[in-house]
């Protein structure tokens, strides 16, 4: 196992890191901007590089700042997180350039999985279902005008190097087909470097289902359940949950069965997730995220593995000793810096009043306290609240207490929380029956 | 004078590094302030970083007093200038190749662009230069040492003084 590992990431995710790496007896050099010197990271960390000012692109996203921290710090292992540098390839082969292991997999595989039209050609040749959509990128309008005729409208046109549910178009009627193919294609090159674009069939009500997995360097993949996150605004995820709920056990088998064949097909490494559309009964391959998820603690929570740690002893070159057990429920709910009421606006500002909940099995990850302030460089994740029951009606009865119980306050600071109290008590979302369409149902945003 | 960090912020045992390493960036904020400041320029500053030790002396004689520029030592007496901060993380050298003679050291009359420094990251060499003409009056970073963004490396005191 590694001594040293140096975590690339900022906010709960790096703190999450730390924690097991302390655990496991590893030393942990955190990196940080000067916006972050005394964030709960750096206060955790063993040691501590400050690596750029605020903005990510000179900082987190600065490959060069990392490697030379890692090197001056003699770490062993990059620890990515998510989101930054974590599905970047040429980041995982600088590392591997520099004799640094990424924990991750390996870049070939990111590269081939993270361009998302090679990824569904992959996936199709490994046998997993698809929505009706182009084999691989659609590269000029008339292309597009021809395909969305043939698979039906609505159909959704999607940046092959998109993510964060940004690079996407619905795109209802033929006449604005044009003029959203151009404008995916401007979106992808601005924001991800990459104008290729690809399409599929737009569903109006489907559920967001993925499945986790954990592969080792052996060519040995496992499953640990699925999640659901249909609960989304602007395709963002507020709530998970796992197991999903009133998902049929032979779909749920398929579902999981199919992942770990996929995983096989590219010989993926680490953990990693398989997104699907779930329509009826039916699911459909969407993309796969190759790195630790914001909500990987309901999968933990049910399965009593610790999947940083798993990242880790994969990443040492350690084999797979385990295998899925699901027991519970668990449900995560995401508490940003946000003003539901004003469309999700970001509401960064200074907290005074930070308390979070406690309790039976729950389980809070936040980077924040009192005197923290909220920069406006980074996302809006304040917190992640996570509970497990025996049983989803209590599982979703202790969220509702947890979330009462969270105090944060200070000028301008608003948070997800009465959104997120508000889809607790919506009649769908109680019987587990909601779909990605609920948030907007409810008029709490656009 | 003289700053004296007597840890290196990479590479330290913890606990209490961050801790350390924002007491010194305060220290040298504050003597900064301290050696402009109206009590007049210092003749000698020494500053630890451990256990936090801070030193200043003025003139003998004109403590309270604003000594006029050009008076006094005029190698000691330098006042506080320009700090040069390391634009990168990277290990920073005072010389272009061991042994070699340092591009610039404490008491050199250095041009507005001169090379005072290196700070190699990823393998490359990129050059530390002096923001403006002036004396070095500290290089506070070791030939060698592993430095982070923003730290601080040299001090060079401007040639040209606003009365």
């Amino acid at each position: 196992m590694f001594d040293t590992v140096l975590v690339a990431n900022r906010g709960e995710i790096a703190l999450r890191v730390v924690r097991s790496c302390q655990e496991m007896g590893i030393r942990t050099v955190v990196v940080h901007s000067t916006a972050d010197a005394d964030s709960a990271a750096v206060r955790a960390a063993d040691v501590a590089v400050q690596i750029g000012p605020p903005p990510a692109r000179r900082s987190y996203l600065f490959a060069p700042a990392l490697v030379e921290a890692a090197l001056a710090t003699g770490a062993q292992a990059v620890h990515p997180g998510y989101g930054f540098l974590s599905e970047d390839p040429d980041f995982a082969e600088i590392c591997a350039d520099n004799g640094l292991v990424f924990v991750g997999p390996p870049p070939e595989v990111m590269a081939r999985l993270g361009d998302k039209a090679s990824a569904r050609a992959a996936m199709a040749e490994a046998g997993l279902p698809l929505l009706p959509g182009s084999r691989s990128t659609v590269d000029s309008a008339a292309e597009a005008t021809a395909l969305a005729a043939e698979i039906g409208y609505p159909v959704i046109i999607k940046a092959t190097a998109g993510g964060g549910g940004r690079g996407m178009t619905v795109v209802r009627d033929p006449r604005d087909l044009a003029k959203a193919y151009r404008s995916t294609r401007a979106v992808g090159q601005a924001v991800f470097g990459n104008s290729s674009v690809y399409m599929e069939r737009f569903c109006e009500s489907a559920r967001h289902v993925e499945v986790q997995v954990l592969a080792d360097s052996y060519g040995e993949v496992v499953h640990l359940g699925e999640r659901d996150c249909s609960v989304q605004r602007r395709h963002q995820k507020l709530i998970e949950e796992s197991p999903a709920p009133e998902l049929p056990e032979s779909l749920r088998r398929r579902m999981a069965e199919a992942s770990v064949a996929g995983a096989k097909a590219v010989g993926y490494v680490g953990a990693g997730t398989f997104e699907y559309l779930v329509v009826d009964d039916e699911f459909y391959f969407m993309e796969i995220n190759c790195r630790i998820q914001v909500e990987h603690p309901v999968t933990e929570m049910v399965t009593g593995i610790d999947l940083v740690r798993e990242q880790l002893r994969v990443a040492a070159g350690l084999p797979l000793s385990l295998e899925f057990d699901g027991r519970g429920v668990s449900l995560e709910c995401r508490v940003n810096a946000e003003d539901p009421d004003r469309d999700y606006l970001p509401a960064a500002g200074l907290i005074d009043e930070f308390v979070p909940p406690g309790g039976p099995f729950t389980r809070v990850d936040t980077h924040a306290r009192a005197g923290w302030r909220i920069s406006p460089d980074y996302d809006s994740l304040l917190a992640k609240v996570v509970v497990w029951a025996p049983d989803r009606p209590q599982a979703v009865a202790r969220m509702r207490r947890a979330l009462s119980e969270f105090r944060i306050t200070g000028k301008g600071i608003r948070t997800t929380i009465p959104a997120l109290l508000r889809i607790l008590d919506t009649p769908e979302f109680v019987k587990g029956v909601h779909d990605t369409s609920l948030i907007s149902k409810l008029g709490t945003a656009t | 004078m003289s700053i004296v960090p007597d840890r290196l912020p990479l590479g330290e045992e913890p606990p209490s590094l961050a801790d350390e390493r924002e007491t010194v960036r305060e220290l040298c904020r504050s003597l900064g302030d301290l050696v402009r400041g109206p009590a007049g320029r210092a003749t000698r500053v020494v500053m630890a970083a451990g256990s936090v030790r801070v030193e200043v002396e003025w003139p003998v004689g004109e403590a309270g007093s604003v000594v006029p520029s050009g008076e006094g030592n005029a190698l000691e007496a330098e006042p506080t200038g320009e700090v040069l901060r390391a634009e990168m993380v990277g290990t920073f050298y005072v010389a272009a190749e061991p042994g070699a003679r340092p591009f610039a050291a404490v008491g050199d009359v250095v041009a507005q662009g001169q090379q005072v420094g290196i700070v190699e990251a990823m393998k490359l060499m990129n050059a530390v230069v002096a923001p403006c003409a002036g004396t070095v009056t500290e290089v506070l970073a070791a030939d060698g040492q592993a430095v982070e963004y923003d730290q601080p490396l040299l001090v060079i005191a401007p040639a040209e003084q606003e009365e």
